[in-house]
């Protein structure tokens, strides 16, 4: 078990970081320590306000990720709160990640 | 006045003089006589969900039309942590405990419904109020019960929240217990009682309380889904509760009709045995009365849904909250997608009559700014003026589903407005010298959800 190096790049922006996460750390756990400002909610996989697509590399979630369905995880949705980097990797993250999840049901 | 040496024994008001000993007025029309005009507003503002790194706060509002400051936000009282979703919120006592003496309206409970965590502000200073406790959520998660949502004071200090999960964000959901030292007593009702959660008001005269269902947080969070109400999902039941056992004596089904039950209220005189829910989905009203020892829910109110010429399918209305005036007279109600306010003639409660309506933001609003700053969204939380008079909102529902409908919600941040109502005439309009804009607060646009008076409101007050 090793530390891992992420990618973090904010959607419709300039702004990229780089992270080390530890072993068995979450990626928002390491953001937070950092003061990057990701946004999140519950940090129990529920409900979804941190979620990020990972665009290279794998994470684990360390609990189920319920706020995502099949087509989520599919398509390379993962949930900072509790996901942890198995490998190096790259996200897509903010605000603006969260809203791909449900559309306008009506549009 | 001997009521606060026998707390237990029924409350008998008509013998009451109007010096209560406790929190509130001793009756419906005292509160209207008594209070005094509002002018400070409690307010939730919200920084989860945005690329803001700032937690959510109390807005303290000046609605003093008399103040240099009127229509500002003039205190915020940050929560310790991020990512709360502050939501609905209540008081530590209301007029229920009118006759405890020593008992006062002072402290908030605000709960994040993400989070999970409840936190008490006291108001002692009412420009001035500070957190003086917080309930962590593991210890919420210790009653395997998450997400809470309406909190409402039991008369003689206690608090009740409706809790709309279990620890993993899953279903049921139930009810927590906080004693007067703001410490969890426990889980209130036995598990098992009801899956679904949400909204509940208590009649206790009539040894009842009535609670509605949204859906599993892990089903509402992340956003609103038309495949989860196709596979009932989403909540369409009241439950009529034994207010003294805590159990549930009987549940309707409102039906395909009456889907996503949310806001419901009861008549604030504690005679009444009326009162309204609005199904938000579905966007009607449905009234539900006790007759001959049973509880009945009809469709009342039906607001047809909308062509929008750039969508596929008509998009409902969307009722998302309602309330009842101090005097049960009027029902009033917001349409957040539609953006309107309407206000109903309840006089007699089985057949509502639109009294006015007010066209403004939202997607079919007539009124798309006010001094220039355009809405983003419709009008959603309500709260009345005690005698009736003013009617506020703001325009935020949920950070998830802003994203959804109205994804300028969360760019530009929320606005409160406020109509002039006239309870005379049945009749309302937009106040435009009043707007706050919680698009300008210091760490970046904010959203904006319910709204409380210091002195007692009409979405809690409740009478014994």
């Amino acid at each position: 078990m090793t530390a891992h190096e992420v990618e973090l790049e904010w959607r419709d922006s300039d702004r990229a970081e780089r992270l080390t996460v530890a072993a068995g750390e979450t990626i928002l756990g390491a953001s937070e320590a950092a003061g990057l400002g990701l946004p999140f909610g519950c940090k129990t996989g529920a409900c979804g306000t941190c979620t990020a697509r990972l665009l290279d590399g794998e994470v684990a979630h360390k609990r189920l990720p319920r706020a995502l369905k099949e087509r989520h995880l599919a398509d390379g949705y993962v949930l900072t709160c509790i996901a942890t980097p198995t490998s190096d990797a790259r996200l897509e993250v903010g605000a603006a990640v969260q809203a791909d999840l449900v559309p306008n049901p009506w549009k | 006045m001997s009521d606060a040496e026998h707390p237990a024994e029924p409350h008998e008001h008509h013998d009451h003089d109007h010096d209560v000993e406790g929190p509130g007025y001793a009756t419906p029309q005292a509160a209207i006589e008594q209070a005094e005009r509002e002018k400070t507003a409690y307010v939730m503002g919200l920084h989860v969900g945005q690329d803001v790194d700032a937690p959510d706060f109390l807005a303290v509002v000046d609605v003093d039309p008399d103040s240099d400051t009127y229509g500002e936000v003039v205190d915020r009282v940050q929560m310790p942590n991020k990512g709360d979703e502050l939501h609905h919120f209540g008081w530590n006592a209301c007029s229920s405990s009118c006759h405890i003496g020593g008992l006062e309206r002072r402290h908030l409970v605000i709960p994040g419904q993400r989070s999970s965590r409840i936190h008490i502000v006291d108001t002692k200073d009412r420009r001035d109020p500070e957190i003086t406790k917080v309930i962590e959520p593991e210890e919420v998660y210790e009653q395997d019960l998450s997400a809470p949502h309406t909190v409402h004071c039991i008369p003689d200090g206690e608090i009740l929240i409706s809790m709309l999960g279990d620890a993993d964000g899953e279903l049921p959901g139930g009810f927590l217990e906080l004693n007067d030292d703001f410490e969890i007593e426990g889980r209130w009702d036995p598990p098992g009682e009801i899956d679904m959660n949400y909204d509940f008001w208590y009649q206790p005269r009539h040894n009842v309380m009535v609670s509605t269902e949204w859906a599993a947080p892990q089903t509402y969070y992340p956003g609103f889904d038309l495949e989860d109400v196709e596979a009932g999902k989403y909540g369409r039941s009241l439950h009529f509760w034994d207010w003294e056992e805590g159990t549930v004596e009987q549940s309707i089904d409102l039906g395909e009709g009456g889907q996503i039950p949310l806001e419901v209220r009861f008549q604030h005189t504690p005679e009444g045995t009326h009162g309204y829910v609005g199904a938000a989905l579905t966007s009607n009203i449905f009234h539900f009365w006790e007759e001959d020892d049973e509880w009945h829910a009809e469709k009342v109110i039906d607001f047809e849904p909308h062509d929008h010429e750039e969508w596929d399918i008509p998009v409902p209305p969307l009722v998302t909250d309602i309330l009842i005036s101090m005097d049960d007279r009027y029902l009033f109600g917001s349409n957040w997608i539609r953006g309107e306010v309407w206000m109903y003639d309840i006089s007699d409660p089985s057949n509502p009559r639109k009294a006015d309506t007010l066209s403004v933001g939202g997607y079919f609003g007539d009124i798309q700014e006010v001094q220039g700053r355009e809405l983003v969204a419709g009008p959603q939380m309500l709260q009345l003026s005690l005698d009736g008079e003013r009617l506020y909102w703001t325009t935020s529902l949920f950070s998830s589903w802003d994203n959804q409908f109205f994804p300028e919600e969360g760019e530009k941040g929320s606005v409160m407005l406020k109509a002039d109502v006239n309870p005379r005439k049945g009749t309302m309009s937009l106040d435009e010298d009043f707007m706050v804009d919680f698009g300008e607060m210091p760490e970046g646009p904010a959203r904006a959800h319910e709204i409380r008076w210091p002195d007692g409101d009409c979405t809690s007050d409740v009478w014994q």
